[in-house]
Order: structure tokens, then C-alpha cells, then sequence
């Protein structure tokens, strides 16, 4: 009787094996062998950290990354508010097709929309030939293969995904507070900057925080482009685990463990930032 | 007011078109490069679909589209399946357990991208078998990325159902807990777990950075493929594009499609 009754339990183990091996396990390790010395010998080193900190190529990613991230995050947000607050006050079938166009392109990311990219603006893109071709400067010289080059990629895959995550918050605000601030003698930038946005901070901030993990994480638009050359966390984390240069896998532990405490601290300030349900405090 | 309204309103619309036009512009050359063989001034030149002939003839790309279908399907249904069993512990014996599934759940969202496949390569590439085994290692990894969308559309539609009360009656009604989980609950809920697992099926069909890093060159899927091909031919990169967008497109209108169905059969 007594191993009957408890006998359910094994239907949770494929799922907590899965977790613990595959997820809890390796995470771990991670952050313990970020603190190994490098070469393999046992014993406690902060030297991995303080190369990632101090060491310029280093820098120069971690510095490259937030701002990507960051930056493509902020314009994504920004055109996808726009977008959400159309979505808003219209209504009927150019909603429905713009809809149906967001989640077709949500898809559209990685090698496929680095590739699209490099035949608009690349060296002998389309773009690039008709810029060279009419003297439009702005066009023959875009520097694609640059950090400039991935944010306009990074933004092209933020803004679907902003835009999806923002429309179901609009649904929040009601046409009555719109005609109270109306009544009240406020224009309509007054409802969005005392009651609209405020409405909303939540939802944008939680939209940035999934934004900001997505473009920090991002790998293969930036390995398309680019292959190693360029200073990113991702190419330099992966370039200490696979690729040709020499492997520093302790090393490489450091750059994931730092990548993870960026994402949790934009996990953390989101929910920090976000009023809790029933009242402030 | 109603001259304001109706300024707004134009204002949304254009807004609309614009941002429809942006994301629609990548594509669509990409599309147009695709079938023609030059295209260095306004209009391309010489129409052609050689590009598509060419792909479809090539044995290494069904093949590759082979392994990318079975490099999805597995850990998708072994994910659910996981996640199934899971949710009858929680649902039926430890409801006060979900907010520990649901954290397991969420951590991947933070170890997303590029992190998880190194963290696994770095634990598990000189262990023993089935560990050391890059399949087993890029199945399990898949199964962990793609957790968040299952867990998320199973709880979901357990919830919507009403689970607990539905095992209630059935019980009365002189069913086991077991039973009535697995052949009352899981029938009602199968149509919407379809839809989020077909979600899952285009990330893992899209995926290109877990592949890279845990298999390399040695499994070649469409992704690859492309990867590939993309320093060979710029016009047959951009036929592998659209027809892998095409695919990618067909899952997710399946989903939908299943979603709308879903709803009329729930107003109904």
C-alpha cells in the first residue's frame, strides 16, 4: 500500500531529470568553473573576472552588447508603441493584416534576415549598387558590417516581438478614462502622459526586459554578418568553447556567468519596477 | 472632436502602413533576388527560377529538411510528454508544487540563446555515453529551450478546462485519478497544447545557434544548409530563405487555424 500511494511520484521524474541534468547541472558548473584557475587545476581564482573587466577586447564586447542591446531594445519599444496605440483606435481589416504580418515576421530572424540585410546594404547589395550608382552617399557607404550594421538588424526582429507583447496591454486602458480626461479639459497628449503610460510602464517594462534578454543573447545575425569579428559577448563566449582559436573553457564560464547576471538583473528590475497587485507598499 | 478622432485615425493607419512596409521590405527583396540573376540598378534582370530548380534537385537539401523535421519533432513530443506527466502530479496530488514547475520553466528565458548550449557542451562533451553523445545532448537542449512554450500552454489550458473539478467528476462518477487525468483531461486539452507545441516547432525549426555550437558541421539541418550555402550562391541562398520562411509560415498557420477553430467550437 505504502509504495503504491507514492508511486505517482515517478511521473514527475522525467520532468525533474530533465531539469536537473540538463539545466540545473550545467548552469551550475558554469558559474563553479568560472572560478577555477585556467589550465585545469583545482583552486578559487577571481582572475577570470578580473580578465573579462580589465582585458580591452573584453570590455569592448561587454560594452557593445548592452549598447546593442539596449539601444535596439529602446527603438524597438518606441515603434511598437506606436504601432500597439494604432492597433488601438483601429479597427477592422488593416488591423487583422497587420496582425497576421507581425507574427509572419516574428519569425523572420537570424542567418535568414542577416542574409536579407547583406543583399540590401552589403558590399554589392541592391541598396549599395543604386546608392553608388545615383550618388546617394547615405546608401553607398552604409556600414553594414559594423556594430551600427547589426543594431538596424537587431531593431528589424525587436519590433514584431515589441509590438505582440504591447498590443494586449492597450486593451487595458478603457474608452471612459480617454472621455474623463476629455471632460476634464485634457488633450489627448495629457491622457497618454498622466494616464495612458502610466497604465502601461508595467507592460513596457516587462516588454524591455524580454527584449533586452533576446538581443543579448543573440547569436546567429551577428555570427552571419560576421563570423568572430566582432566584439560581442555571445561570438566571444562561444569562440572560448568551439571555433579555432585556442579553447578557455574557464574563462569562457566567466563571460556566460556574466551574460546570465545581465539577464537576471533585467529580470529583477523589471519586477522591482513593477507595482505590486493591490496598492504600492 | 470628431475632426480630432478622426485626424487620429488617419494618424493610426498611416503609422500601420509604415511599420507593415518596413518589415515587409527584407522579405520581399528577398524574394525578388531569388528569381532573377542580376539586380545591381533599380530593376533586376533576367528572370529565372534556375534557383528553385536547382534547390529542389539538390539531395542534400531534402535531406537536411529531413533532419531539421526529425530534430524537431523529437524533443517537442518528448518535452510534452515530460511536461504532461509533471502537470498530473501537480494537478491531481501537489497543486502546491506548480510554482516550483513553473520556475524550472522560466529559467530558460535567463540561460537563453547562446548560454544554455555552451553551458551543456562545456559539462557533457567528454562525458560517457549517452551523455558525450552530441544527439542526445542536442535533443535534450532543444527540450529545455522549447520548456517555457509547453509548460506555458499546457498550465494554460489546464486552467481553462478547469482541471481539478473535472477530475472531481469523474471520480464520482467511479473513474481513477489516473484516468481521469489522462483519458478526460488530456483529450480536452490536446487541441490547445497542439497550438503552443507548434510554436515550438518553429523556434527549434528555426534555430541556428544550438545546432552550431553543439553539433557543428556533422548534422546538417536547413539551417545549415543555408549557413552553408550562403558562400556559394547569394541567389540560392535567398530560394533556401523563402522556401524555409514558406515552411516556417505553414506551421504557424496551422496553429492559428487550429486557435480560430478553437475558439468558434468554445462560442459555439
Amino acid at each position: 500500500m505504502k509504495t503504491k500511494r507514492k508511486s505517482y511520484l515517478l511521473a514527475l521524474a522525467p520532468f525533474l531529470l530533465l531539469c536537473i541534468l540538463f539545466e540545473i547541472i550545467p548552469v551550475v558548473y558554469t558559474v563553479v568553473r568560472s572560478f577555477f584557475p585556467e589550465g585545469g587545476e583545482a583552486g578559487f581564482t577571481l582572475d577570470n573576472y578580473i580578465n573579462i573587466f580589465t582585458g580591452k577586447l573584453y570590455q569592448q564586447a561587454i560594452i557593445n552588447s548592452l549598447l546593442i542591446s539596449v539601444l535596439s531594445s529602446v527603438i524597438g519599444l518606441i515603434v511598437a508603441f506606436i504601432g500597439a496605440k494604432a492597433v488601438h483606435e483601429e479597427r477592422g481589416k488593416l488591423k487583422t493584416v497587420f496582425m497576421s504580418i507581425l507574427n509572419m515576421v516574428s519569425n523572420f530572424s537570424g542567418v535568414p534576415l542577416a542574409f536579407a540585410y547583406i543583399i540590401m546594404l552589403g558590399n554589392i547589395g541592391v541598396m549599395t549598387m543604386i546608392g553608388a550608382n545615383y550618388g546617394i552617399k547615405f546608401l553607398a557607404e552604409f556600414p553594414l558590417y559594423s556594430v551600427w550594421g547589426l543594431l538596424l538588424i537587431y531593431v528589424y526582429f525587436q519590433i514584431p516581438l515589441a509590438t505582440l507583447l504591447l498590443i494586449p496591454a492597450f486593451d487595458s486602458i478603457r474608452k471612459e478614462w480617454k472621455e474623463a480626461v476629455a471632460l476634464l479639459g485634457g488633450s489627448q497628449m495629457t491622457f497618454w502622459r498622466k494616464v495612458g503610460i502610466p497604465v502601461l510602464t508595467p507592460s513596457i517594462l516587462g516588454t524591455f526586459s524580454v527584449l533586452f534578454a533576446n538581443a543579448l543573447a543573440a547569436y546567429a545575425s551577428a555570427y552571419a554578418l560576421l563570423m568572430n569579428n566582432v566584439s560581442l559577448l555571445p561570438i566571444r563566449l562561444s569562440e572560448q568553447f568551439v571555433g579555432d582559436i585556442i579553447q578557455r573553457p574557464e574563462f569562457g564560464s566567466a563571460i556566460a556567468v556574466v551574460m546570465m547576471v545581465f539577464m537576471v538583473l533585467a529580470i529583477m528590475i523589471q519586477n522591482k519596477m513593477t507595482p505590486k497587485k493591490g496598492g504600492r507598499r | 472632436m470628431r475632426t480630432e478622432k478622426k485626424k487620429s485615425h488617419v494618424g493610426a493607419k498611416i503609422a500601420i502602413i509604415v511599420i507593415i512596409a518596413y518589415l515587409l521590405l527584407p522579405l520581399i527583396m528577398t524574394f525578388i533576388y531569388s528569381l532573377f540573376q542580376e539586380w545591381i540598378d533599380i530593376a533586376p534582370t533576367g528572370f529565372t527560377l534556375a534557383a528553385y530548380t536547382e534547390l529542389f534537385t539538390d539531395p542534400l537539401f531534402w535531406k537536411a529538411v529531413g533532419r531539421t523535421v526529425v530534430i524537431s519533432i523529437i524533443p517537442i513530443i518528448l518535452c510534452t510528454v515530460f511536461v504532461l506527466l509533471a502537470m498530473y502530479v501537480v494537478v491531481v496530488y501537489h497543486p502546491e508544487w506548480d510554482k516550483m514547475i513553473q520556475i524550472l520553466c522560466t529559467i530558460p528565458y535567463a540561460i537563453q540563446g547562446v548560454i544554455l548550449p555552451i553551458c551543456v557542451l562545456s559539462l557533457y562533451s567528454s562525458a560517457p555515453e549517452p551523455f558525450g553523445d552530441r544527439m542526445f545532448m542536442l535533443v535534450a537542449t532543444y527540450m529545455v529551450v522549447i520548456l517555457p512554450y509547453v509548460y506555458q500552454g499546457i498550465r494554460n489550458n489546464l486552467n481553462g478546462v478547469g482541471a481539478p473539478r473535472l477530475i472531481e467528476a469523474a471520480q464520482m462518477l467511479g473513474a481513477s485519478k489516473f484516468y481521469a487525468f489522462f483519458r478526460v483531461v488530456i483529450p480536452n486539452i490536446m487541441g490547445g497544447v497542439t497550438i503552443s507545441v507548434m510554436l515550438a516547432m518553429a523556434i527549434v525549426f528555426g534555430d541556428f545557434v544550438i545546432i552550431n555550437t553543439l553539433a557543428g558541421g556533422q548534422f546538417m539541418t536547413a539551417q545549415m544548409y543555408l549557413y552553408d550555402i550562403m558562400k556559394k550562391s547569394g541567389q540560392r541562398t535567398c530560394a533556401v530563405i523563402v522556401v524555409l520562411f514558406v515552411v516556417t509560415l505553414i506551421i504557424s498557420a496551422c496553429a492559428f487555424f487550429l486557435q480560430s477553430k478553437g475558439k468558434d467550437r468554445k462560442d459555439r
